[in-house]
């Protein structure tokens, strides 16, 4: 049997919002019930009539969801107030409980809009039929009644205050029931204030975010494979994962000073502890005894923007030199010997990735990465094509930064047969799959740097350059 | 001219301001050294940082992996390494899913090459939780700062400097 709730969310990354309340109502065992009107499911707007089982279960999603500001029991929704007023009416059942002797107050407020102070009051006194007669109490009231008009944006036009007060395009009514609490986290992971980041570090909403895809929670063993400066490794130790991390550029990981500088953070997180250990290893050449041993795979692959994938080899292959291997002298750092490396294609790298997550997972373990793509070229079929057999998408959220963007990735593996470790060849690393369509993310580098220009349109600009 | 000085101050004010405190600060530290001479601890700062250590469980997952090294290459020997014992919160379920993923030899060996003898030398049938409570001392909290691991097989050393152990092959081991 399922209950109404209101949710209100932070209008950002919006296509992240399903896939996180989803992972979490997974990571607890129970269901959401999402609105069967298509306008309804829609996250341009940040209002959202969601069915629960349990109030308990909207409790677990404001602690936890990062995108969840307030959750009500919900009363009524209306284009004007007589509507929502007469909707209310309808569902007396439900707070007339409350109308005989528990202290309340109201909270009326308002999403791109402030409403100003005597029309709050109107707002209040439109209820006045509901016969409250507890106390008012503002500051420990036994319930919250919460009132949300919902207007347009009106983002960029110049208007006078208080212009166009009371003509929303919707109101929402409901008892409030949580504020999430999640959503603080934001701040106390914000990179600004961490003790150790990089260039690359990841910002602290969407590492959560990523976090909360993993379904990380005590007990569980994630991995970040291009760990780099930590960033996920935070969150998902926070939300009490114990976390390996492994780069092929151990100096990303120390940073200048002892101990490590994703320790030092750790520390500073309180969760140095659930840092399993680090390690610097190429991942193509990894020295993982088995597979089957980690909960997630968590990871932002270097995309070769602000910094490119690396892999162990040569750029240009030498020939093979005779007699015995040469050796090195030691060198006066921590760091004995470099050896030479090479790029990593981008679309190679995320194959191998979905490959490495395979062998790598335990059964029912998910995949969380980030993949870049072009908006223009890209089509569904290239998330598609980097499954294989026994790994299945979960949510595909994108994060949109105009000419490209990146899509959160989620690949649960759903098959419980023990798979061979990846060869990491790049002979196979043709998209065999999709002969028509070449992925977007493939050789992202070079279509960033050369600003997302079509071929076509290049040769026009060259055409032009000549005229000139 | 006005605004000339009003933006000096802002801009001095904060350094008045925590110059000052600092003073305030050193003086009644100072004072309570002379009432309190038991309280001259060095000040915590975010607490204590623990440094960076290889952990049994981390050396139980990993092997050799140099090309051509497919046999006799786990488990990796330790040498001149230095340990340090560090807590970590228990938790038993995660201890006993990992149970199927374990050397148990190997970790008996690592862990009684490093001076603990706490584990049984065969794996006891029945996992109770005083055997889960050793293995989670063994596998999470012995930890191995300095020193290196080497392979039994082909003599690659793989140093662990700063806790963080460099797995990373020489070309001529990789292909």
């Amino acid at each position: 049997m399922f209950t109404h709730y209101l949710f209100v969310f932070a209008q950002v990354h919006d296509e992240f919002r399903i896939p996180e309340l989803e992972s979490i109502a997974e990571l607890h065992g129970f269901s959401i019930k999402f609105p069967d009107n298509p306008e309804d499911k829609k996250t341009a707007r940040p209002f959202m009539v969601l069915g629960l089982e349990s109030e308990e279960h909207a409790k677990v999603l404001s602690e936890r969801c990062i995108l969840v500001k307030y959750i009500c029991e919900f009363y009524a929704r209306g284009k004007t107030y007589e509507e929502l007023h007469r909707e209310n009416q309808l569902r007396a059942n439900q707070w007339q409980k409350y109308a005989a002797d528990t202290s309340f107050k109201f909270m009326v407020t308002a999403f791109n809009h402030t409403i100003p102070q005597w029309r709050q009051k109107d707002v209040v006194e439109g209820f006045s039929y509901m016969d409250f007669q507890g106390k008012i109490d503002m500051k420990n009231p036994e319930i919250i009644l919460a009132c949300f008009e919902e207007y347009r944006d009106k983002h960029g036009t110049t208007r006078a205050k208080d212009e166009g007060d009371g003509e929303f395009e919707e109101v929402w009514f409901g008892r409030l029931i949580e504020v999430g609490s999640a959503r603080p986290l934001v701040k106390k992971f914000d990179v600004k204030k961490r003790v150790y980041y990089g260039n690359t570090s990841m910002e602290a909403e969407m590492s959560l975010l990523m976090a909360n895809q993993t379904l990380a929670s005590p007990g569980k063993l994630i991995y970040d494979p291009f760990t780099g400066t930590g960033s996920m490794a935070y969150t998902t130790a926070h939300f009490g994962a114990f976390v390996y991390g492994s780069d092929i550029d151990g100096r990303q990981m120390r940073g200048k000073v002892k101990p490590p500088g994703i320790i030092r953070a750790a520390a500073q997180y309180g969760i140095a502890n659930r840092i399993m250990d680090l390690c610097t290893f190429d991942v193509t050449q990894n020295p993982w005894r088995c597979g089957g041993l980690f909960d997630a795979i968590v990871t932002d692959p270097p995309y070769g923007v602000r910094a490119g994938a690396k892999r162990l080899g040569r750029k240009n292959v030498r020939p093979t030199r005779e007699g015995p291997p040469p050796v090195h002298a030691p060198r006066p750092d921590d760091q004995p010997y470099i050896p030479p490396t090479r790029p990593y294609e981008l679309s190679e790298l995320a194959r191998d990735l979905v490959l490495l997550a395979r062998y790598m997972l335990k059964p029912r373990g998910r995949l969380v990465f980030f993949l870049p793509t072009v908006t223009e070229e890209y089509k569904e079929v290239d998330v598609e094509a980097m499954l294989c057999e026994g790994m299945e998408l979960v949510a595909n959220s994108l994060q949109d930064f105009g000419s490209w963007g990146r899509r959160l990735i989620t690949i649960r593996k759903t098959t419980t047969e023990e798979y061979p470790p990846p060869t990491f060849d790049p002979a196979h690393a043709v998209t065999e799959n999709v002969a028509s369509h070449v992925p977007a993310h493939k050789d992202f580098r070079e279509k960033y740097f050369q600003g997302f220009k079509k071929a076509d349109t290049e040769e026009a600009d060259q055409d032009s350059e000549e005229q000139q | 001219m006005l605004q000339l000085t009003i933006s000096h101050l802002t801009e001095i004010l904060p350094i008045v301001k925590n110059s000052f405190f600092r003073v305030l600060q050193a003086c009644s530290h100072n004072l309570c050294l002379l009432l309190f001479p038991q309280l001259n601890t060095p000040p915590l700062r975010h607490g204590r940082i623990p440094p960076a250590m290889v952990r049994l469980i981390t050396h139980n997952l990993l092997a050799c992996h140099a090309k051509g090294c497919t046999t006799n290459n786990f488990p990796l020997q330790f040498q001149d390494v230095s340990i340090e014992l560090r807590e970590t919160e228990f938790n038993a379920d995660f201890i006993r899913g990992f149970l199927p993923r374990i050397e148990y030899a190997a970790l008996v060996s690592a862990a009684r090459q490093l001076g603990d003898t706490s584990l049984p030398a065969e794996q006891p049938e029945m996992v109770d939780d005083e055997f889960l409570q050793k293995l989670h001392h063994v596998l999470l909290e012995i930890h191995v700062e300095e020193g290196a691991m080497v392979c039994p097989n082909c003599k690659h050393v793989f140093p662990i400097s700063n806790g963080i152990p460099n797995m990373l092959l020489a070309e001529h081991e990789i292909g």
